[in-house]
């Protein structure tokens, strides 16, 4: 019967979950496969996944520029504004115009990480005939299938089975000491809900508490166990409370050896007006156990974080101001905790191991409703973190005169990004792809992964966007015109300064456009010298020499 | 094959015991020995009499290190629910109420309103025992239900279809497999549109004045003006059925109209024999175990769900049938890989509730309120059940406590290595009497005074007829002799002689001083109430 695997193989696929630094930290695994990959070169890639749970409302995450005026008209009482002090933060007015986006004005933390470079947007993720229904679609998302298929197992099992096979008899072992995925989060998973960061049982400051929790507890188990539906209730205990004993003290150990970068700060708090529950940043802590184990050397290969709060059919947002309120809240956290987690990553040297990636089971109506919130939807853009992303848009705006039905068209199946993020990200063969149950998407990847920028230094994505161009004429006898370019509108400041470094000169001070801008100054009066200009517009930070003779 | 056939004769130990831990929240071992004589028919009828509703929770009293507030109101709401179950009896009610809760259920921070969840729990209360079909329509405009999944916020013109979309994929008909975009087989997107347009325009009522004539409860209020008065065409899932209202007051429907088709959506849904199979499904979950084969929906579920319909959707007459049954007992084949018993991971409730009342745990008398309500429920018992992963009354999703509904794992859901530990932590803090962080609970148990009286261990100077009793009154299946053993002679007896544990426990009789045995018998308690065993039933 189907079913029965379907129980057996989901069993496997969290084996156990662990208190750290008051997080529980849930054990991902798979059953038994061949032992092919252990072969085969390996990376030590990771990959940190955040689930947004609820359903993201991806067109105010992502503000399609080009549709505005459509935007808009599908959702009054929730549009992002395009003006004023909380318009939309232009993401990178370099895009193609089918791709000018914007990000929500609370998301300042990513639109800094894609000038970086660290940053890639998928528009339109989804699957065949999304449903609607949270349940199945999560289902659909965690298990790796299609709308109509029920598989027993989830897609981050099976390629964890295929890299570290038998498990979890074999393991830990000397090539594998940790488990093989964690799962952090306030309510962990399909398994372990809970809202919000209740479980407090073991506090913040002493993570050791979990280990001696486990060593205090328990006695022998029963040997023998009958074939029956007790019997198997009664294994699957035993394998948790083993899989605790197993890997309990060395997560204290990796904990204990690891550390975040004390130049780092993780956000607490939202800092507007939200809603009393939505202010507490979810995600953060999660994120900062994650580098920490990481700094401590855990092997483990994929990681599970979750935010939850997503299922905006009501008050999303400020019915007086639409940019602010619950879901602004949520992407301020998700923005402002996953800069945090790079900034530590790269201050930790650990920047090129790790990959990150959002995903929500599905987005959200375009239309709004009443109450100031969003029914379900269907397709939703996902962002992809790290060193080593291909920065960019993929994929156009929705067209949002041709809905499909009233939801918003498929451009990328989910399995297209998974299957880049695995194979092109973590160094996955073929074999281990199809064996995940992606082989069908081997031949649609996405340009998502650029594994030469750590090889070559890649800072052309940067350059292209933010340039600071030499003044001309230079050397200058009466005027000059100084030139830079920048991917979105700025607060602008270029000032001169003299060889002592005192200013003798502001020339711009003030809001600058998006794209090429210049300015002619009269600089006759400047006593001829030697001097430096200098320009700060969001990431441009340049200086440059001039001399007035 | 499985067979809903009744058992007949007086249950047993085995049955009585496996009856009263699946209907209950668990049996003292006097009442395993008094069922035990009964026969199903008996003891079921027993199980399902009718009960009185309880007095409300009280109104906590003014303390100066704690502000009043619906906050803390809410609290004492959470502890008197679980004392209701706690002091429930031989009596199946309570345990049907938190069915029900599992089923229509709501989360305590998104509702945020003590008095909208004590009244929904008194009309889960009120219908444990009746029919599901009119439950199903009273919580549609009940005050917590309009909150939780805004329905209050549902109107003409701009529906919320929130409440209307799981109103169909989890409380009534549920999901059939998905055979395109908006087709769930049993229903439709536009259906749960239409279905959305039937129920708006209900608002909450937070002066709760609005009483259901038939409960007495109170329930939303109909706003005329934002009800939408068309046609809801359905799909052919339903038959292509319309629904529109019967009379109209201008262009409007009046609220009785728009009562009316409230009860004939609900109706046209309860009319699916799919519904009755999905109710059927959800029943057989919570009370048999989770995993339905094809043979267990072919033989227990289909026609447990004919006599659902035909009985107009009365839950009595399908637990009647349910519990009575050669399947419930594991009597209706010789193969054993089916059994059922033992085979449900407790929940925190039924762990923390089932030791309780087994062990008959005296709680601080409930008229001492801060120190019943704060003590021993907030900071005590479900705080506890919380460590364990059930935040009571505030599960993480709409669809309710996890156990309950995620597949595949179902109740396996309660198990992680953290909510293991704390479970097994649960039988040390109960015998010290302390919280996690070393706080007085207010109550402990003292397991010699306990073994002490005859009434729940027969002689307690005799070793291996105790730990004989424990074991068939704490676990659910018969365990090995090796395993009998180690409880015995490594635990009780530290691998001394049984006549080393008369002497002690007589000097204990003698002298009244309890230090030796009391080690010796709380170091087998901890192993039974800790081990893999104990969490099943």
């Amino acid at each position: 019967m189907e079913r029965r695997s379907f129980i057996k193989k989901g069993a496997l696929w969290s084996a156990g979950t662990f208190m750290l630094n008051n997080i529980p930290v849930n054990l991902l695994a798979g059953s038994q496969q061949l032992q092919w990959l252990a072969a085969t070169a390996d990376t030590d890639r990771v990959l940190v996944l955040i689930q947004l749970h609820g359903g993201n409302d991806g067109l105010n995450t992502v503000i399609p520029i080009s549709q505005y005026a459509q935007y808009y008209n599908m959702r009054p009482n929730l549009a992002i504004p395009d003006n004023g002090l909380r318009k939309y933060i232009t993401l990178d007015s370099t895009l193609p115009g089918a791709n000018q986006v914007g990000l929500h004005p609370d998301m300042a933390g990513l639109k800094a990480l894609y000038d970086q470079g660290k940053m890639s947007i998928v528009q339109g993720v989804s699957y065949e005939n999304s449903g609607q229904s949270h349940f199945r679609s999560r289902d659909i998302w965690y298990m790796g299938g299609n709308y109509n298929q029920y598989l027993g197992s989830g897609w981050m099992g099976r390629y964890l089975d295929t890299m570290y096979p038998d498990f979890p008899d074999a393991y830990p072992n000397s090539q594998m000491p940790d488990p093989p995925g964690l799962e952090i989060g306030n309510g962990v998973s399909l398994a372990f809900h809970r809202d919000h960061g209740i479980p407090t049982s073991i506090s913040i400051d002493n993570p050791n508490q979990f280990y001696d929790l486990i060593k205090s507890v328990g006695g022998d188990p029963p040997a023998e166990i009958a074939d029956t539906h007790y019997g198997k209730e009664l294994e699957y205990i035993i394998g948790m409370e083993k899989n605790s004993d197993k890997y309990a003290e060395r997560l204290k150990q990796v904990f204990d050896r690891g550390s975040n970068s004390p130049g780092v700060t993780y956000p607490e708090k939202y800092p507007f007006n939200a809603p009393v529950g939505s202010l507490r940043n979810p995600l953060s802590s999660q994120l900062k156990l994650v580098a920490r184990l990481l700094s401590g050397g855990i092997k483990t290969k994929i990681f599970l974080a979750k935010i939850g709060g997503f299922d905006t059919h009501a008050q999303q947002v400020e019915s007086t101001n639409p940019s602010m309120g619950k879901h602004a809240a949520l992407l301020y956290h998700i923005s402002s905790a996953v800069k945090a987690f790079q900034d530590d990553l790269q201050a930790l040297g650990l920047e090129d191991r790790v990959i990150t990636a959002t995903f929500s089971e599905f987005g959200r109506r375009p239309q709004s409703n009443a109450s100031f919130g969003t029914d379900h939807g269907t397709a939703a853009p996902m962002f992809i973190f790290g060193k080593n992303v291909q920065p960019g848009v993929v994929g156009a705006n929705p067209d949002l005169s041709t809905l499909l039905g009233s939801n918003l068209p498929e451009q990328h199946d989910y399995r297209q990004v998974f299957t880049s993020l695995l194979q092109d990200g973590l160094g996955a063969s073929n074999e281990a792809m199809t064996k995940t149950n992606f082989g069908d998407y081997l031949d649609k990847k996405l340009p998502l992964i650029n594994n030469n920028k750590i090889i070559t230094g890649d800072l052309s994505f940067t350059d292209q966007r933010f340039r600071l161009h030499n003044c001309y004429p230079n050397p200058v006898k009466g005027s000059t015109t100084f030139s830079f370019f920048i991917n979105a509108p700025a607060h602008t400041t270029l000032r001169i300064y003299d060889t002592g470094g005192r200013m003798v000169h502001e020339v711009i001070n003030g809001q600058r456009d998006a794209g090429a801008n210049e300015v002619v100054t009269d600089l006759s009066l400047l006593a001829p010298g030697s001097y430096v200009y200098r320009i700060e517009a969001g990431l441009l930070k340049a200086t440059k020499t001039l001399m007035k003779q | 094959m499985a067979s809903l056939d009744p058992v007949s004769g007086a249950l047993g130990q085995k049955a009585a015991a496996h009856l009263l831990r699946r209907t209950t929240f668990g049996p003292r071992k006097q009442d395993i020995d008094q069922f035990a004589t009964l026969t199903a028919d008996q003891a079921i009828g027993q199980l399902l009499q009718a009960q009185p509703q309880p007095q409300p929770p009280p109104v906590p009293p003014p303390n100066a290190d704690r502000e009043v507030d619906d906050g803390l109101m809410q609290e004492y709401f959470r502890g008197w629910a679980v004392d209701q179950m706690r002091i429930s009896g031989l009596s199946a009610l309570e345990k049907l109420t938190f069915f029900l809760h599992t089923h229509f259920t709501t989360i305590r921070q998104v509702v945020d309103k003590s008095k909208a969840l004590y009244y929904q729990n008194v009309l889960l209360r009120s219908y444990a025992l009746g029919n599901l079909k009119t439950l199903a329509q009273k919580i549609s405009i009940d005050n917590a239900m309009l909150i939780l999944l805004d329905g209050r916020l549902n109107e003409a013109g701009a529906p919320n279809e929130n409440y209307a979309r799981e109103f169909l994929e989890l409380y009534t008909i549920g999901k059939g497999p998905q055979t395109s975009a908006d087709n769930f087989t049993n229903y439709t997107e536009s259906d749960i549109r239409e279905a959305a347009r039937v129920l708006s325009g209900y608002e909450y009522d937070e002066t709760y004045a609005n009483l259901d004539p038939e409960t007495g409860l109170p329930i939303g209020i109909l706003n005329v003006g934002r009800h939408d008065s068309g046609t809801k065409q359905f799909s052919s899932a339903f038959g292509n059925r319309n629904i529109a209202p019967n009379a109209l007051q201008g262009k409007q429907a009046t609220p009785a109209a728009a009562l009316d088709e409230l009860n004939q959506l609900v109706t046209m849904i309860f009319d699916q024999p799919e519904t009755a199979r999905h109710l059927c499904r959800k029943i057989y979950r919570f009370f048999v175990f989770y995993d339905i084969t094809a043979e267990i929906e072919q033989d227990i579920i289909v026609p447990l769900s004919e006599v659902l319909q035909n009985n107009n959707y009365e839950i009595r007459a399908v637990l009647e049938m349910l519990w009575k049954s050669k399947h419930f007992y594991d009597l209706d084949n010789g193969v054993k890989t089916d059994d059922n018993r033992g085979g449900i991971i407790k929940s925190p409730l039924d762990l923390v509730l089932g030791t309780l009342r087994f062990f008959q745990v005296p709680l601080p008398a409930s008229s001492n309120l801060i120190a019943f309500y704060e003590s021993t429920y907030k900071d005590g018992l479900l705080a506890m059940m919380e460590d364990q992963g059930m935040l009571f009354y505030d599960p993480y999703d709409v669809a309710g406590y996890d156990a309950y509904h995620q597949a595949p794992a179902y109740n396996r859901n309660w198990i992680s290595a953290n909510f293991l530990a704390r479970r097994y932590q649960f039988a040390t803090l109960l015998m010290q009497g302390k919280n996690k962080n070393g706080g007085e609970l207010g109550f402990q148990l003292d397991i010699v005074l306990y073994v002490k009286n005859p009434q729940n261990i027969t002689d307690a100077s005799n070793p291996q007829l105790m730990v004989q009793e424990f074991i068939d009154n704490l676990l659910p299946e018969i365990i090995s002799q090796e395993r009998f053993d180690y409880f015995l002679n490594d635990l009780l007896l530290d691998n001394l002689s049984v006549i080393n544990w008369q002497l002690e426990w007589n000097n204990y009789l003698n002298n009244g001083d309890d230090t030796a045995v009391r080690g010796q018998l709380e170091k087998l308690m901890k192993a039974i109430l800790q081990s893999p065993e104990y969490q099943l039933f």
